[in-house]
């Protein structure tokens, strides 16, 4: 018995990390910057990048993302809501710095009102660099987080239809 | 904000915005059932505090520095300080230098023209408009890369001219673009003029008069939309402006269609000039010598932003320094249109309102706050269901 | 009008009256007025604005030194090419000038953040609070003056 639940919840963690994966809902929040990094992240929804079509949906509310992606340096008067989003968010969740000014504050570094950088508010899974990234930097981030959300390649389990095709195929994953 | 009916406060974030060094943090409006009774604006979500941080940065920083104020009109706010401390310098930059500063701005207009068409579409439920008009605004971001090596933040600027040159292949390039794009502008003005459904949330909302936007200090397409002739480009002509004059695109009604009309024909124009320009650069050097140290003194320079006159000012000590650098912003004369003519409106038209004075972006991470003063408990809303509750209610009417 | 005869025309204008003033001409397109009597500020604006002799383009606060013991603000109008600065001076302590408001409905913004920015008082200014400097911002703390401390403005944690 104990095995069918152990096996329930690995099915079902696999389906969420698969579903989470696959089809990610992000939630974009600026903090400050210029708008610089935002229009990027925007164009990656639009046809020439389209991200949609491979499943990432860009949510309005915190409660229902997985990923927060984030731009701007964090001013004061960002701080706090940026504190309270990420509190909103349920687990497991990931946050994305986006821009130079995310990393770590950008041109902006030692102005008086900016803490410079996300991390100094929330913490960090990914940092992609750029001022600002293009679009392309922005996707090849993004799935490197997710990818790195993937269990790990040695976990090979046995497979029962004995084609020969399977342990391939898993190694591929 | 409170008032003795029972009426509600909708407190509206709209997130950072360009083009300022600080940017609008939220506007508030006092609703009466569905008409808005008042409105105040409070800025601040995005000051990180540019102008003291220019005080302790040399010039050449400082220009790296005004790059970043707005990442959509990034390289007006360079040109207007390269060319303000050009002034405090007294040198002027080549003739060819300043011939593609114009061009640059121009082709910045025009993908800030376009990315603001986007916006204000997706504002009024209209999001195929949204993806074709961004989908168009790569051409001209493509344009600006092969020029200046990146999509945004081109930073074409040095103090004291220009880092590029233009040659015939790229000239080609752009002209063929122009072509894609002119084709363009024309589809959209066929749209927002004849499309009943756009024209529902545009036509006669919004509207001011020519002396209500002279009193208020309406700059940019959102004046010359209510025929106040105010362009930076023509009064008071900059950098290549005196050698390639531009005509002034305005329109008399006030109202948020003559808004679209005036910056989709913008469009038009700044293919003209770019034309011009490329056929008839003049030759010579791209950059001229600026010194280290500046001469005590001030100096002013007004330029046109896509979004209306940038004011800069910068006093001189004599050292590499500036002892003060001062910004003025187009929005922050524009938002206080938005504050005037909002009262009396539906709160429906909210979202189409301030899309109008072009108030840079972002639909997605604007949040709502409703507060019911009576019971004293607040809900977030997103700014997602705002923007819906305009669509929808314009859908039961038309019903 | 070209830029000479604006300028003329406000350099005539400011004499006809009989104001305290000192007019300078540092640039081609540029006139410096000094109002020496605070008072006299509104005046002036009326007289320059019935004559249409530009818009309020920016209010930008200076401040010349801890030690001159005075800040100094600059009202800039803008007719065509022309830009003309009316420049007033207010002692550190309490200094504080006029609000436009009434006459220029725009200048409200521009005088908050004149109040924020630099700690002058502008009377008559109807909206109390912070225009760009967050809520949570200490009082008597004013970025734009020289002797800023940023340590008086700690980042909260």
């Amino acid at each position: 018995m104990k095995q069918d639940s152990k096996l329930k919840r690995d099915i079902m963690h696999g389906l969420k990390t698969w579903a989470r994966v696959n089809s990610p809902w992000v939630l974009h929040f600026n903090s400050g910057s210029c708008n610089g990094c935002d229009i990027e992240i925007l164009a990656t929804l639009t046809p020439r990048y389209d991200l949609e079509r491979v499943g990432v949906k860009l949510q309005a509310s915190p409660r229902h993302a997985d990923v927060l992606l984030c731009t701007g340096p964090v001013t004061r008067q960002a701080r706090e809501r940026l504190v309270r989003i990420y509190e909103q968010m349920h687990e497991p969740k990931f946050v994305v710095a986006i821009g130079s000014c995310a990393l770590s504050g950008g041109v902006f570094r030692g102005c008086y009102n900016i803490m410079g950088g996300i991390d100094q508010v929330i913490p960090v899974n990914a940092y992609i660099p750029g001022c600002p990234p293009r679009p392309e930097a922005i996707i090849d981030g993004v799935v490197k987080l997710l990818g790195s959300l993937l269990p790990p390649v040695t976990k090979v389990q046995p497979v029962s239809s004995g084609n020969g095709r399977g342990s391939k195929e898993i190694a591929k994953a | 904000m409170a008032t003795s009916k029972v009426s509600e406060t909708f407190v509206v974030p709209i997130g950072p915005q360009h083009p300022a060094l600080k940017e609008p943090g939220h506007f508030e409006f006092t609703v009466d059932g569905e008409i808005v009774t008042n409105a105040y604006v409070r800025l601040g979500y995005a000051h990180r505090g540019i102008e003291k941080g220019a005080e302790g940065r040399n010039y050449i920083q400082s220009l790296y520095l005004t790059e970043r104020i707005c990442g959509i009109c990034s390289h007006i706010h360079a040109t207007a300080f390269a060319l303000t401390v050009e002034k405090l310098a007294g040198v002027e930059a080549p003739p060819r230098a300043q011939a593609i500063r114009v061009l640059v701005a121009e082709l910045e207009r025009i993908h800030s023209h376009f990315l603001w068409l986007g916006v204000a579409a997706h504002e009024s439920g209209f999001d195929t408009l949204f993806m074709y008009s961004w989908r168009d605004r790569e051409t001209v971001m493509d344009i600006l890369e092969s020029l200046t090596g990146n999509r945004v933040n081109y930073s074409a600027n040095v103090l004291g001219g220009v880092k590029f040159n233009v040659d015939n292949e790229q000239a080609d390039a752009i002209r063929k673009g122009l072509e894609f794009l002119e084709k363009r502008a024309h589809h959209y003005l066929d749209v927002v003029i004849n499309e009943a459904m756009f024209l529902q949330r545009t036509r006669g909302i919004g509207t001011m008069t020519r002396n209500q936007a002279e009193v208020m200090g309406a700059v940019g397409p959102t004046a010359r939309a209510s025929n106040v002739p105010r362009d930076v480009r023509v009064e008071a002509p900059y950098a290549a402006y005196k050698e390639y004059p531009i005509n002034m695109v305005l329109d008399t009604r006030g109202d948020v269609e003559a808004r679209f009309v005036v910056r989709i024909k913008e469009l038009f124009e700044c293919c003209r000039i770019i034309r011009q320009i490329l056929d008839t650069l003049p030759p010579g050097e791209l950059t001229t010598r600026v010194p280290r140290k500046l001469p005590e003194g001030e100096a002013v320079m007004r330029v046109e932003a896509p979004r209306g006159e940038l004011f800069y000012f910068i006093r001189g000590n004599g050292s590499d320094k500036p002892d003060r650098l001062k910004v003025r912003t187009p929005s922050i004369n524009n938002f206080t249109t938005v504050i005037k003519t909002a009262v009396g409106h539906q709160l429906a038209d909210i979202p189409m309102i301030l899309s109008g004075i072009d108030p840079c972006f972002s639909c997605n991470d604007r949040m709502v706050h409703i507060q019911n003063i009576h019971k004293h408990d607040e809900n977030w809303m997103t700014w997602e269901e705002l923007r819906r509750y305009g669509i929808e209610y314009y859908r039961r009417i038309r019903k | 009008m070209n830029t000479e005869e604006i300028l003329t025309t406000a350099k005539e204008l400011v004499k006809s009256w009989d104001w305290a003033t000192e007019v300078t001409q540092p640039a081609a397109d540029r006139l410096d007025v000094k109002v020496k009597e605070l008072k006299e500020l509104i005046p002036i604006i009326v007289a320059l604005r019935v004559k249409r002799l530009g818009y309020l383009s920016a209010i930008v606060g200076l401040d010349p030194g801890p030690e001159t013991g005075e800040l100094e603000v600059l009202y800039q109008f803008c007719p065509g090419n022309a830009v003309i600065t009316l420049r007033v001076r207010v002692p550190r302590k309490k200094g504080s000038v006029p609000s436009l408001c009434d006459i220029i409905p725009s200048a409200e913004s521009y005088e908050r953040e004149l109040r924020e920015m630099f700690g002058i008082e502008v009377t008559g200014l109807r909206t109390p609070d912070h225009l760009y400097l967050p809520d949570d911002w200490p009082n008597g703390v004013y970025p734009l003056r020289k002797d800023f401390d940023p340590k008086k403005a700690p980042l909260p944690k």
